[in-house]
């Protein structure tokens, strides 16, 4: 419990922990790694690109990592939030849900469906379209946070005020890569390697 | 949610909160945890903001573990386990959602990866997840999960603990953490909590008991408040 603290000092926050190998899959439903449908049952929206995110998650050596649990989020096609932060929330499409969660099979694989996101301007500068992506699972006692770019804006991510904080030479580890066609929708892949070298590791920031 | 009940200020983790890692013998921490450094990035909208009405796409309201279906008891030491979700300003975070799960009595999962040679308990899957109120507050009815040995080498013996997942209103306010119990000897050798550098923050996750005059003499009782990261960086003054 918090002890006393003085009036108006802030409260720390609890710390993280692991979440295990042992999160329910009665948890999950289909669809939860869907992230264009707001409610089970509903009609997915309407606007945007369809897209597939697909990927493998490995860890030293390049191992597959089993049961892992990611979870994406993300503007809708037109850059905006269903969120009180969002000044043109009462733009944002009410049929998007921009959240899902996935776990990793046997192979190490994960797949997100989505729409491509959009761009929008806020104060720090231009945000190019993206998604962020949490994984989480055992052996990580912190969750690692990544994001997602996509190869059809290069004019929009030279400027990304959290691309360029990438090394350059680092940036194309955060690039989906075009990967075909699967049921009628453009498929991206997104490989995250946990742990490796400098020229291995996937780039990820601080929480 | 109101504009003004989104947290907006974002500071780093204070010191010693985090856990340090990877850890000495807990050998998967070796091979997971990222070995370059973490970037450190402006907190942006989609930083600050997250998915609100969760619960059209969680289903809520499994609130009791302990008794699955009328005259189906789960064995083990019936317990009521309460608290608030709150933001680093003292504020309930309402909606949120909370999302629990432990072993059983006997210290097994009902999860495929946990083959251990420990009972199954008919009675007792071991999760549940809810939404919190105006007050920002989660209850459970559970059992007092048992102690597992970790699979690995140089095994140590995991202490009773449940595990919460927290989805509060921002990307930053996700929380997945672990809840202990006082007085358990295994807490001091637990290479997990034991993590944590602070000794004030491994003692904010240990829960704090409840007499039986506050919860009834049915049941252990616990309560336990988690603090998501997050302010309010222009308070409206009263």
């Amino acid at each position: 419990m918090t002890g006393a603290s003085a009036p108006g000092a802030p409260l720390p926050p609890t710390s993280q922990h692991t979440i295990g190998p042992f999160f329910p899959r009665t948890f999950f439903q289909p669809g939860d790694n869907d992230l264009t449908i707001v409610a089970h049952g509903a009609a997915p929206t309407r606007r945007g690109e369809v897209i597939l995110l697909r990927g493998t998650v490995t860890r030293a050596e390049g191992l597959p990592c089993v049961n892992q649990i990611l979870e994406a989020w993300q503007a809708d096609a037109g850059g905006r939030f269903n969120h009180p932060l969002d000044p043109e929330r009462h733009l944002a499409d009410p049929d998007f849900l921009g959240w899902g969660r996935a776990w990793t099979d046997a192979e190490g694989q994960y797949e997100f469906r989505t729409v491509l996101p959009g761009g929008y301007a806020e104060a720090g500068g231009h945000r190019a379209p993206h998604m962020n992506i949490t994984v989480m699972g055992a052996g990580l006692m912190r969750r690692a946070l990544t994001t997602v770019f996509f190869p059809d804006f290069a004019a929009e991510n030279a400027v990304d005020p959290v691309l360029t904080i990438v090394a350059p030479s680092q940036r194309a580890r955060l690039l989906a890569v075009p990967d075909g066609m699967a049921d009628g929708v453009r498929v991206f892949r997104f490989d995250i390697r946990l742990r490796g070298d400098a020229e291995e590791e996937t780039p990820f920031f601080e929480d | 949610m109101s504009s003004t009940d989104a947290p907006d200020r974002f500071d780093p983790w204070p010191p010693g909160i985090e856990p340090d890692v990877p850890i000495h013998g807990y050998p998967n921490t070796w091979t997971f945890t990222p070995a370059q450094p973490l970037l450190r990035r402006p907190v942006t909208r989609t930083e600050a903001t997250g998915p609100l009405e969760l619960q059209r796409k969680l289903p809520c309201g499994d609130a009791n573990l302990a008794q699955p279906a009328p005259g189906r008891i789960a064995i083990g030491q019936l317990m009521h386990i309460s608290g608030r979700i709150l933001d680093e300003d003292g504020r309930p975070v309402r909606g949120a959602i909370v999302e629990l799960w432990q072993a059983n009595a006997a210290g097994r999962y009902f999860h495929p990866i946990d083959q251990r040679a420990a009972p199954l308990d008919p009675n007792f899957v071991g999760n549940g997840r809810v939404r919190t109120d105006e007050e920002g507050r989660y209850a459970f009815f559970t059992i007092k999960p048992g102690a597992y040995p970790v699979p690995v080498k140089d095994t140590w013996w995991r202490p009773p603990h449940l595990h919460f997942s927290v989805l509060g209103p921002s990307s930053l306010s996700r929380l997945v953490t672990q809840m202990y119990f006082s007085g358990d000897p295994l807490n001091a050798l637990d290479r997990i909590l034991n993590s944590i550098p602070d000794a004030a923050a491994r003692d904010r996750l240990i829960a704090r008991d409840l007499p039986p005059a506050e919860v009834g003499d049915q049941w252990l009782g616990y309560t336990h408040d988690i603090v998501l990261r997050g302010r309010d960086a222009t308070p409206v003054t009263p």
